[in-house]
């Protein structure tokens, strides 16, 4: 059995190399220099093995803010050394059994994120945009409305983002204004509405912060009559009373906290981000729209039209969209919100919002010059 | 690396390394790639939070396996102190973020630019603290080194040279690196032993200049000849309307577009192929400028090898690409039949996380791939070709300084301005 051996020490304090011998003393190790001096008496239980090359034992003492080090490199005797100490580990087991722990506390870890994610962010977010005053929402939509407007407004086509502001247009826009009062003032909102007919071909429409709604061009091309336009319009008042965009700006918000700085930088981790972000927006956008469907649906038989309009004009658009349709991703499956709508309409006898004429001076807003 | 490696041959145990004054390194590749795969696994799994100890254990391995006058360096860093470092820097840059949305509210658009310069002063500051952590876990022969300054100071320092920097399109770098560098040097310490740093930049000025004249300038001519090119009063002009082509033409729009192109196209190449040559003239001039009391530091570096690093990276990198073509695209051919009797909504979420996975996948492998050959590689060559003069000093160094807080490296963890 190996009782002594050789070594190299490193008193901590300098840096001179000592050629030591050490001797395994029934408590612990004894490293004395070439003349015999006692260097140190290291007990086993103090022992650390710190980081070292292959083929080289290098031990310190745990817990000391001296740096003293013992490097062995007879590996005979530093498999003795091993055997004799609790803390000195060289097959790396319990260094092995540690990062297990870490692995399987960081998958609860990601678990329990996706949980809040689903399930946390959608209720924190409900909850507190109700609580925002109007004042600081109407300036969170100035700001995001100039954002939507830089995203939106592609100008090459030469005519203003804006509908309705050149003569042939101005007859446009008064039977639109006429139709958004109608719906403003059955709505009652504590705050106003800025409506705009935007130059878009898709046949969307979006509700921002602080009552700013844009009405897509491709969505009053589309448009059958002026109920269904009135009925998509009504659905997007729901968004506003229902305070969704601040909802929406609330929810990315969390997200970006969890996702983005929780999770940290990995390379390939924006993608997962970003996917994440998308998918569970995706998400908690359905019930948001059950909703604003209700609502669209109670406001448009509060100005006598026809509520199912909105459920006609959404079939026939989801029929025709492109692949990868936004009005798809963004909005629950279109044939049960169709049910739903055609359920919630009365039998109550309507009249169309505008009159023929203004409704065809309302469908030329974007004919611009 | 605490494990006792049950391979190495007798010979070489036992064997007491030579106290010469070189400077070699041990590290075998096969390890260090065990290493990043196994490492790339956990870091998909775990979305990211096994990089604390993939770091460590990356760092505790180019560390250990540096050997200078025959005695190795040891990386006395742990993984529980990053995580740690990385929830200090959450702790500070939350309410900070709160803060840069607060003053969006109130100011709009000039906030964004705020934000960045408070960032960018942040991420220098992180950069400095992060070197102090790292110089605090590095020990020598029982010593470890340290870092004083004011990492405010270097960091104000640093956003102003790299302002200049980037308003002189690089010109300046030289000169604003051997200050930065000797701000750094000048407190660094070995026990008591400091350090400073003599690198000129002149003498980098006038071995990068070349470099220089080769990329940035045909940049800026073929920038200047872009911008010419357009017709701006034809531009403003929006009459074109809808017909394109001919809106192109008249604005000169088409004759921009060609200029921009041939630039850009040659701004990347001399990226590609001057980016080696540069960094091995950096690498060189940098450590050649070290000094730690007498003893100097000279390196042999040649450009060829730095070349050989990068050919060795694309080579691995192009390999990869080719068999992850053969897992994906199959894979993309499949999982679409495979899903086709699924509803809208999860299909596409499967599509999705099929898709973000292998994303994640691949992006994971090229950094895997980086890390090993490029990394590896340089800090291989550099290491090995240092000549060390009166390497006799490093053995009469006292221990002096303390362990640093590793809220530094958290920071530039969360900012992503991370080192190494």
């Amino acid at each position: 059995m190996t009782t002594s051996g050789s070594g190299t020490f490193f008193d901590g304090a300098t840096s001179a190399r000592h050629a030591v011998a050490v001797e395994l003393a029934p408590e612990g190790l004894r490293i004395r220099s070439a003349d015999g001096t006692l260097l140190g008496e290291w007990p086993y239980d103090d022992l650390e093995s710190v980081p070292s090359p292959a083929g080289v034992l290098r031990l310190g003492r745990a817990g000391s803010p001296v740096l003293a080090r013992l490097e062995i490199r007879d590996r005979e005797f530093a498999d003795a050394i091993d055997s004799r100490s609790i803390p000195v580990d060289r097959s790396g087991r319990s260094e092995r059994r540690m990062r297990t722990r870490v692995i399987v506390w960081s998958l609860i870890a990601t678990a329990s994120l996706v949980g809040v994610a689903v399930w946390g962010v959608p209720l924190i977010a409900t909850r507190l945009a109700p609580l925002i005053p109007y004042s600081l929402e109407l300036r969170l939509g100035e700001l995001i409305e100039v954002q939507a407007r830089a995203s939106l407004d592609t100008r090459h086509a030469g005519a203003a983002f804006e509908c309705g502001n050149t003569a042939k247009e101005k007859p446009g826009r008064a039977a639109f204004d006429k139709l958004m009062n109608q719906l403003e003032t059955a709505a009652g909102l504590p705050i106003p509405l800025h409506p705009l007919v935007v130059r878009q071909p898709e046949a969307n429409a979006i509700t921002l912060p602080g009552g700013y709604i844009y009405v897509f061009q491709g969505l009053i091309d589309k448009a059958e009559s002026p109920d269904e336009l009135a009925g998509v319009i009504a659905h997007e008042v729901g968004h506003a009373a229902h305070r969704d965009g601040t909802r929406a700006v609330l929810q990315a918000a969390g997200l970006s906290l969890l996702f983005g700085i929780l999770l940290g930088d990995f390379v390939g981790g924006g993608a997962v981000v970003f996917a994440a972000k998308t998918i569970l927006q995706t998400s908690y956008s359905r019930e948001v729209e059950t909703a604003a469907d209700a609502y669209g649906v109670l406001l448009m038989a509060r100005i006598n039209a026809d509520p199912r309009a909105l459920g006609r004009f959404l079939s026939r658009i989801a029929g025709t969209t492109h692949p990868g349709p936004k009005i798809l991703l963004d909005h629950p499956e279109t044939r049960d919100r169709v049910a739903v709508i055609e359920a919630m309409s009365g039998t109550a006898p309507t009249r169309p919002p505008l009159d023929q004429a203004d409704w065809a001076a309302l469908k030329s807003i974007c004919s611009s010059s | 690396m605490t494990t006792f490696d049950a391979t190495v041959p007798a010979a070489q145990i036992g064997a007491v390394a030579p106290a010469g004054g070189f400077v070699r390194f041990r590290g075998e590749p096969r390890p260090f790639w065990r290493l990043l795969a196994h490492g790339a696994v956990l870091l998909m799994f775990t979305l990211g939070i096994y990089r604390f100890w993939l770091t460590t254990d990356i760092r505790r391995f180019l560390w250990s396996n540096t050997e200078l006058a025959g005695e190795s360096f040891e990386y006395t860093g742990t993984a529980r102190e990053l995580l740690l470092g990385f929830l200090i820097a959450i702790a500070i840059l939350l309410p900070l973020y709160a803060g840069f949305f607060l003053v969006a509210l109130r100011l709009g658009e000039l906030s964004s630019l705020l934000a960045l310069l408070v960032l960018t002063v942040l991420g220098h500051y992180a950069v400095y603290r992060a070197r102090r952590y790292r110089l605090t876990r590095t020990v020598y022969r029982g010593v470890r080194f340290h870092q004083s300054g004011s990492a405010w100071r270097y960091a104000i320092c640093a956003v102003l040279w790299w302002t200049l920097i980037l308003s002189t399109l690089g010109l300046v770098y030289p000169f604003a690196q051997s200050r930065l560098e000797r701000f750094k040097m000048r407190n660094t310490f070995f026990g008591n032993l400091q350090g400073r740093f003599e690198g000129s930049g002149v003498r980098l000025f006038l071995r990068g200049c070349i470099l220089w004249l080769i990329a940035v300038v045909p940049f800026g001519i073929g920038s200047v000849a872009t911008v010419r090119a357009v017709d701006w009063s034809a531009l403003a002009d929006a009459a074109g309307g809808d017909d394109l082509s001919s809106w192109l033409e008249a604005s000169g729009l088409a004759g921009a577009m060609v200029y921009a192109g041939l630039t850009g196209i040659w701004v990347l190449l001399a990226f590609v192929l001057l980016y080696p040559v540069f960094q091995a003239i950096v690498l060189r001039w940098w450590t050649s400028g070290l000094r730690f009391g007498e003893v100097a530091v000279t390196s042999r570096l040649r450009t060829a090898q730095v070349l050989g690093v990068y050919a060795r990276f694309l080579l691995c990198a192009f390999l990869f690409s080719l068999a992850a073509a053969a897992v994906v695209i199959p894979g993309a051919i499949v999982i679409p039949k495979l899903t086709g009797e699924l509803d809208s909504m999860p299909k596409e979420i499967v599509t999705t996380f099929a898709g973000v996975a292998a994303y994640v996948a691949i992006a994971l492998g090229y950094s895997a791939i980086y890390q090993a050959t490029v990394k590896l590689g340089l800090w291989r060559c550099v290491v090995e070709s240092l000549d060390i003069s009166n390497p006799a000093v490093l053995e009469q160094v006292t221990a002096a300084g303390q362990p640093a807080s590793p809220v530094g490296e958290g920071l530039a963890d969360a900012l992503s301005v991370g080192g190494i």
